[in-house]
């Protein structure tokens, strides 16, 4: 996947499991402050995320880092990168 | 701190000091002997307790507030006379003296841990079934909540979780809402505006206009409190108490 895709599969969850506008969404947004999620809602986030991705994201620790939807993007593009750096 | 400041801190919280004892000489003898005779019989007192705040808030409002602050409840929706879910926004502490303007005795609020730990209200709120919201799981509160709905106790939550001390109005908190859908709950949204001063987080009375304002609205159609996902739900219901504080906001008085 490259960059733009990993962003626009991440928006669509965002769009598709809590009904976000498309154009609330940007990099610099905050999950918790501007967009409303809570620590429930980033479960229900999650469990959304390793279905898309097939990742488990659970046992995870950068995952709890994450404060903006630009860390998600950068979460899952380090993630794809890491990925083909074994593969090849 | 003008004078004015002065007065109605002083007269508010005098009044409010005074009630409270008074509460306590001309009801603490009886309700001691009725609630050790609901022990000996194995009755719940839970719901006594719940009357027993219930009085309270009354006499506060009618007693201790009116002197100095005007209280108006404007309700869209009668309130429901069953179990059922209330979720208001916060601005004030005063918020959980004002639900009593619902005249529902059997209420419950769901409260943060620290008023459920005051030496004296504290008691009572724990007796009386109220909710630890910070100490409770999700299957926890879940479980309680059907417990008290099954009751035909309303159970009142804040989900913005804490006072905003203004006139904003913060994220929700999503528990409560899914705690709802799992139990098949009638959802109520409400409003009270005016009191984001009275007193503000540092627990200061500081008046502006002096009328604060409640309204409870028309519940969210069951239908749609079932098919949505939790955060959808908090988000419509916030988005419909938002609409609801600035309609009140904009009320002028007759």
């Amino acid at each position: 996947m490259t960059d733009s895709e990993i962003i626009a599969a991440v928006n669509a969850i965002f769009v598709e499991q809590f009904e976000l506008d498309p154009a609330e969404l940007g990099p610099d947004r905050k999950i918790f402050d501007d967009l409303g999620l809570d620590s429930l809602d980033i479960v229900d986030l999650m469990v959304a995320l390793q279905r898309k991705f097939g990742i488990p994201l659970r046992q995870n620790e950068e995952i709890r880092k994450i404060v903006t939807l630009g860390d998600v993007y950068n979460f899952f593009i380090r993630l794809e990168a890491s990925r083909r750096a074994t593969e090849g | 701190m003008s004078l004015r400041l002065v007065w109605l801190n002083a007269g508010i919280y005098g009044s409010l000091g005074l009630v409270t004892v008074l509460f306590l000489v001309v009801f603490t003898i009886p309700f001691a002997l009725l609630y050790w005779s609901l022990l000996l019989l194995r009755r719940d007192p839970a719901p006594w307790f719940r009357r027993l705040i219930y009085l309270y808030g009354r006499t506060v409002l009618a007693v201790a507030v009116r002197p100095f602050l005007r209280v108006r409840y404007l309700p869209l929706a009668p309130t429901p006379t069953g179990g059922a879910v209330l979720v208001f926004n916060h601005r004030s502490a005063s918020d959980a003296f004002l639900l009593a303007a619902l005249k529902r005795a059997q209420l419950v609020q769901t409260v943060n841990f620290w008023p459920y730990r005051l030496p004296l209200f504290g008691f009572f709120a724990r007796h009386a079934g109220y909710l630890d919201s910070t100490r409770l799981s999700p299957d926890e509160l879940t479980s309680r909540l059907e417990t008290l709905l099954q009751q035909n106790v309303a159970v009142a939550a804040f989900p913005e979780g804490t006072r905003s001390g203004s006139r904003q109005l913060n994220q929700f908190h999503s528990a409560i809402f899914r705690a709802a859908q799992r139990c098949g709950a009638p959802l109520y949204p409400g409003c009270i505006v005016g009191n984001e001063q009275l007193p503000d987080r540092r627990f200061r009375f500081r008046c502006r206009g002096g009328v604060i304002r409640l309204r409870l609205l028309p519940p969210v159609p069951p239908e749609e409190v079932a098919s949505l996902t939790p955060f959808v739900l908090k988000q419509r219901t916030r988005e419909r108490i938002k609409q609801a504080i600035t309609q009140l906001e904009g009320a002028v008085d007759v």
